[in-house]
């Protein structure tokens, strides 16, 4: 089955993609060949049981992982192929993250760490942009402080505002609130999806979760290896029927 | 628990590896030194229970030699199958360049033939009968070039010179007296035609029993068997021996406590990483006794394991060091088998024992430390580190008692002397432990100095590395702690080398303000005056200065006496020199004190031909500053009281202008006729301390590399656990563009600013205690610091850190990001 996205061209697209993890008896196929392309300035999510293959997908959609077979495009650049160190400029210059968990690194403040990805490929940062983030995110008087001084949702909200401050051509969440509590679970989301309105950022955000799924403009969703269906426009109740259809 | 020790033990054994090579080197150097002495008494004793073998009884004189009479009585004696008395006394060889060789006159002794020749000749034969026959000890052929076959030309007692031909080489074995001068072996006859010496220095007899013996030559001489013989032999080579044992074990237990260290620091470490793991023993019943039990298991097993490779490795090393020896020709005996021995062994382990065990025992506790409910916390997180006021209290008390100490021993202790440098050491090693203590607290403060280059130089791992570096004080400190000791001690000995040679140095500009000097070997008075009249009437020369000395019994302590000539600058620190003359002496300070007189005082020279003189003490001299000999006279006097004794010594400045070359070849060719008159100039003289020294600085600095060597293994060790702390924080990074290379040099400049910390408070540490030893060791010493071997420490240990920092970086650069992002 293939999903195309009606616009074009897409941030991100994935041909024939799979992955196979050990040898013989322990092989493991995560991912049998996934086709899919995510649309610019659209927030996508990506969902399915557990051990589906959604984690997989992303690290080799954002080039922390080399895919078996098939072809991973970012933009116009195609990843099958690239060495180290074109991937890592390659993620320096047009991918964010937001993870699940350690997000920030523990001896910098919150300023530097979203100002980290910058200064590591030494790039000026839009000042004004940043004091835009900043202020969106709520962030403007914990700047100093260290991670360990923060709560989980503003050590997520930093997170979040670092991916956003390089202007990535696509950013990559992997259960961005799977550590929060709901509150703060939707502040961040909303934060992902103010980002996409009105920056007209590009979002992939991997869940497992109905409610943060339907936040995102359309959903994708992952059984086996396989992607076996998509939702446009979801709610958290077209999500959790799909899911509960998937999973019978 | 021994199950849950052991699977600790597995889980992590690339670390405790890391952690063992610490224990084995200091274990194998222990050893080592330990084998080494045991092969070298196995060495001694073969020598001499062999040579021992042939004698049955030896007479010995109590003082002075033995007559030739004392021989013919024991000669007489039923049951003697033979006696030969040797000869033994001064014979200089002269060199190749007609000069007598060496510092002291070679010693010659008469080679015996028959069965009570003890000479072990290694190359061509003995003299025999021949009386134009010489032998030679290997040393002193080697250095001097001669080979079996060769004409050598020898002085005997009134410095008249002969020709022998060289027939063999001897090694002069355990005898140190012949190791030290040199040896020349001649028939019995030619031994005292050459020596003049009227008598025997020791009888050998084969067939007698040492009572019947004992009984025909009276009880003014020593008698002993062959085999008490050979104890007294091996007990006076042990005690040298014995020397170089305690010195190389010092070395050892320096490596042993940076070993200590860098153990202590790694098991903190791993029970850090370990607390949940010691939560849930905890949590399912184990007694805090028994996580304790566990943590000290595992450190018995690594300190067991390690010590019996360093046993190993020990053996290697002293065999490995057996043969260089021997194949250097070393005068050190080599020929016995290294052998481990049960004593050793015990120790080896015992030290490797208690020393990981020991260094264990804090972490254990803390592991006790560990409540059961850190079994259900999520993240352990970085240990808060608070700049505690009792740590500051204890490392203020252990800095003011060691600066305090160091003080005295400079500023109150009168320099010179043992106590002295004692005290200052003393003074260090409380200072040293103010450091330990005050270790995590400057480590932030260091950090920042010595990143401030690396921070701006390499821009975010630059940056993230120094932070990095004092992240964790405690652990920081007790790596590079184990370094600072390595470096503080180098420094110390660059500083105390460099100052001795520049305190000689101006020394010899203020005593020998002179371009040459004329002596014989060891302060013999043999420049007959001629030499320095003839050049006296040199125009070339500027200056020629004369000083002869006799010894004399002083107020009854014998001492040298002595008189100048020419123009000597005394150095008068009480009285005055003015008109020096009859009936007046000039003491040097301390002999004053010690004969407890000052100016104005009288003292009683016994004189060779004046009977005892009684002199009145005019002036004081500053012995270090002055050339004069303790007690000087004017020169009429002298002669009166002496006789026309020859020169010591003749100094001579050359006259502005005139080139060197013309000069010497002048004072050479005044020299030629007397061989045992040797000219040496300031330069020579200075380039004989450098060699002395630089030899020195060689020896302890490789020693000490050993320190330097295990700490540069705790570097790495904790970088690797840190390395291994940090996975997802490098995966982070690298997810964020950090490139394999950065992430790389991310842990390099770690490692250099951690090597960079440590290098630099050794550096102070040892410039500081370097110059205090220095004041404590010599009055009036010079202090020199050598800036630019200091400069290349510094840069060493940073190059070092970053050698070590090499495999963790590239386990880290290696680990896949996905993988570590996970969490486990
Ligand atoms: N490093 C790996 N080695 C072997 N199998 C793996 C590895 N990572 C993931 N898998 C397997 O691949 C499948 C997909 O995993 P993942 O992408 O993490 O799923 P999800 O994120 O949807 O839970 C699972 O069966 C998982 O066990
Ligand atoms: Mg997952």
């Amino acid at each position: 089955m293939t999903l195309t996205h009606t616009q074009a061209p897409p941030a991100v697209a994935a041909r024939a993609l799979t992955k196979v993890y050990g040898e013989g008896d322990a092989r493991v196929h995560a991912l049998r060949g996934v086709d899919v392309s995510f649309a610019t300035g659209a927030f996508t999510a990506i969902m399915g049981p557990s051990g589906s293959g959604k984690s997989t997908l992303m690290h080799c959609l954002a080039g922390l992982d080399t895919a078996t077979s098939g072809t991973v495009h970012i933009g116009d650049v195609e990843l099958t192929g690239l060495g180290d160190r074109r991937l890592t400029q390659l993620r320096r210059e047009r991918i964010g993250f937001v993870f699940q968990s350690f997000n920030l690194l523990p001896t910098l403040t919150a300023e530097q760490n979203i100002r980290l990805p910058l200064d590591i490929a030494a790039r000026q940062a839009d000042e004004a942009l940043f004091d835009r983030v900043v202020d969106t995110v709520g962030l403007r008087d914990r700047l100093r402080h260290r991670p360990s001084e923060l709560s989980g949702g503003q050590q997520q909200r930093v997170a979040v505002a670092r991916a956003l401050i390089g202007k990535p051509q696509v950013i990559f969440a992997d259960e961005p609130t799977g550590n929060l509590d709901s509150r703060s679970g939707a502040e961040i989301l909303s934060f992902l999806r103010t980002s996409v309105r009105e920056l007209g950022q590009t979002i992939v955000m991997v869940t497992h979760d109905p409610v943060a799924a339907s936040y995102a403009d359309r959903v994708v969703f992952l059984r086996d290896g396989e992607l076996v269906t998509e939702v446009a426009a979801p709610t958290p109740e077209t999500v959790l029927d799909t899911l509960v259809r998937l999973e019978a | 628990m021994l199950r849950t020790a052991l699977a600790g033990l597995r889980a992590h054994l690339m670390r405790l590896l890391l952690t063992s090579v610490a224990i084995v080197l200091g274990v194998g150097f222990i050893t080592g030194t330990f084998v080494l002495n045991d092969t070298m008494e196995a060495g001694v004793a073969e020598r001499v229970t062999a040579d021992a073998g042939k004698v049955d009884v030896v007479v010995l004189p109590k003082t002075g030699v033995l007559p030739e009479e004392v021989l013919d009585r024991v000669r007489a004696l039923p049951g003697v199958t033979e006696a030969q008395g040797l000869v033994r006394g001064g014979a200089p060889v002269l060199g190749k360049d007609g000069k007598t060789a060496g510092d002291f006159p070679t010693t010659a002794v008469s080679v015996v033939s028959g069965r009570l020749d003890r000479t072990n000749v290694v190359t061509g034969a003995g003299p025999g009968e021949d009386d134009r026959a010489a032998v030679l000890d290997e040393n002193t052929a080697k250095a001097q070039g001669f080979r079996v076959g060769d004409t050598i030309t020898v002085l005997d007692h009134e410095q008249n010179p002969h020709d022998f031909r060289l027939v063999g080489l001897i090694d002069t074995g355990v005898d140190q007296e012949l190791g030290f001068t040199g040896a020349v072996g001649f028939t019995t006859d030619t031994a005292r035609r050459m020596t003049g010496v009227k008598g025997y220095a020791e009888i050998d007899v084969a067939g007698a029993d040492a009572r019947a013996v004992a009984a025909a030559v009276g009880g003014a001489y020593t008698v002993k068997t062959g085999a008490e013989l050979a104890d007294d032999l091996a007990r006076a080579a042990g005690v040298e021996n014995q020397m170089i044992t305690l010195g190389l074990l010092m070395f050892g237990l320096v490596a042993m406590f940076v070993a200590a260290l860098v153990i202590s620091n790694t098991f903190t470490i791993l029970v850090a990483q370990r607390t949940r793991e010691m939560a849930l023993l905890r949590c399912i019943g184990a007694t805090r006794g028994q996580v304790f039990g566990s943590v000290l298991l595992e450190s018995a097993a690594v300190g067991l394991l390690a010590s019996v490779a360093g046993l190993i490795a020990g053996y290697g090393l002293a065999s490995l060091a057996i043969t260089v020896l021997a194949a250097l020709d070393s005068p050190l005996p080599t020929d016995a088998q290294a052998a481990l021995t049960p004593p050793t062994v015990v120790a080896g382990l015992a030290v490797g024992l208690v020393v990981t065990v020991g260094s264990a025992v804090l972490p254990a506790r803390s592991a006790t430390r560990v409540p059961p409910v850190a079994a259900l916390r999520d993240h352990a997180g970085e240990p808060a580190f608070r700049v505690g006021l009792v740590r500051c209290g204890i490392a203020a008390l252990f800095l003011v008692a060691g600066l305090g100490t160091t003080a005295a021993g400079v500023f109150v202790l009168e320099p010179g002397q043992q106590v002295s440098l004692v005290v200052v050491m003393a003074g260090g090693v409380l200072t040293f432990l103010a450091v330990l203590v005050l270790g995590p607290v400057l480590v932030r403060p260091l950090s920042a100095f010595v990143g401030w280059v690396p921070r701006r130089m390499f821009g975010v791992p630059g940056r993230l590395a120094v932070d990095n570096a004092a992240r964790n004080p405690k652990r920081a400190a007790t790596t590079t702690v184990a370094l600072t000791i390595g470096v503080t001690l180098m420094t110390l000995i660059s500083v105390v080398t460099a100052s001795t040679r520049l305190s000689l140095t101006v020394k010899l500009d203020e005593q020998f303000p002179i371009d040459y000097l004329l002596a014989g070997q060891s302060r013999d008075a043999v420049v007959p005056r001629s030499v320095a009249e003839e050049l006296r009437g040199r125009p070339e020369l500027d200056s020629v200065a004369q000083i002869r000395q006799v010894t004399a019994r002083v107020s009854g302590e014998r001492l040298s006496v002595g008189t100048f000539e020419g123009p000597v600058e005394p150095y008068v620190v009480a009285g005055s020199m003015a008109g020096f003359g009859p009936g007046e002496a000039a003491l040097s300070e301390l002999t004053a004190k010690a004969l407890g007189v000052r100016v104005g005082d009288s003292v009683a020279i016994e004189t060779r031909r004046a009977g005892t003189a009684s002199l009145r003490v005019t002036a004081l001299l500053d012995g270090n500053q002055s050339t004069l000999p303790p007690v000087t006279v004017a020169q009429g006097p002298f002669d009166a009281y002496f006789g026309a004794v020859p020169d010591a010594r003749v100094m001579v400045n050359v006259r502005d202008g005139v080139p060197l070359e013309r000069a010497r070849a002048m004072v050479d060719a005044a020299a030629a006729p007397y061989p045992d008159v040797r000219v040496s100039s300031s330069t020579e003289i200075r380039g004989q301390f450098d060699e002395t020294l630089d030899m020195v600085l060689m020896i302890i600095t490789g020693l000490l590399g050993l320190a330097i060597l295990i700490s540069l293994f705790g570097i790495a060790n904790t970088l690797s656990l840190s390395v291994h702390e940090r996975t997802r924080e490098s995966a982070l990074l690298r997810a964020l563009g950090l490139t394999r290379s950065q992430l790389r040099r991310m842990l390099s400049v770690e490692a250099l600013v951690l090597g960079l910390i440590g290098a630099l408070v050794g550096v102070v540490l040892g410039v500081v205690f370097g110059w205090a030893a220095m004041r404590a060791m010599l009055d009036g010493a010079v202090m020199s610091v050598p800036v630019a071997r200091i400069v290349l420490f510094v840069a060493l240990a940073g190059v070092a850190g970053v050698l070590a920092a090499v495999l963790p970086a590239r386990r880290a650069a290696r680990a896949s990001i996905v993988g570590s992002l996970t969490p486990t």
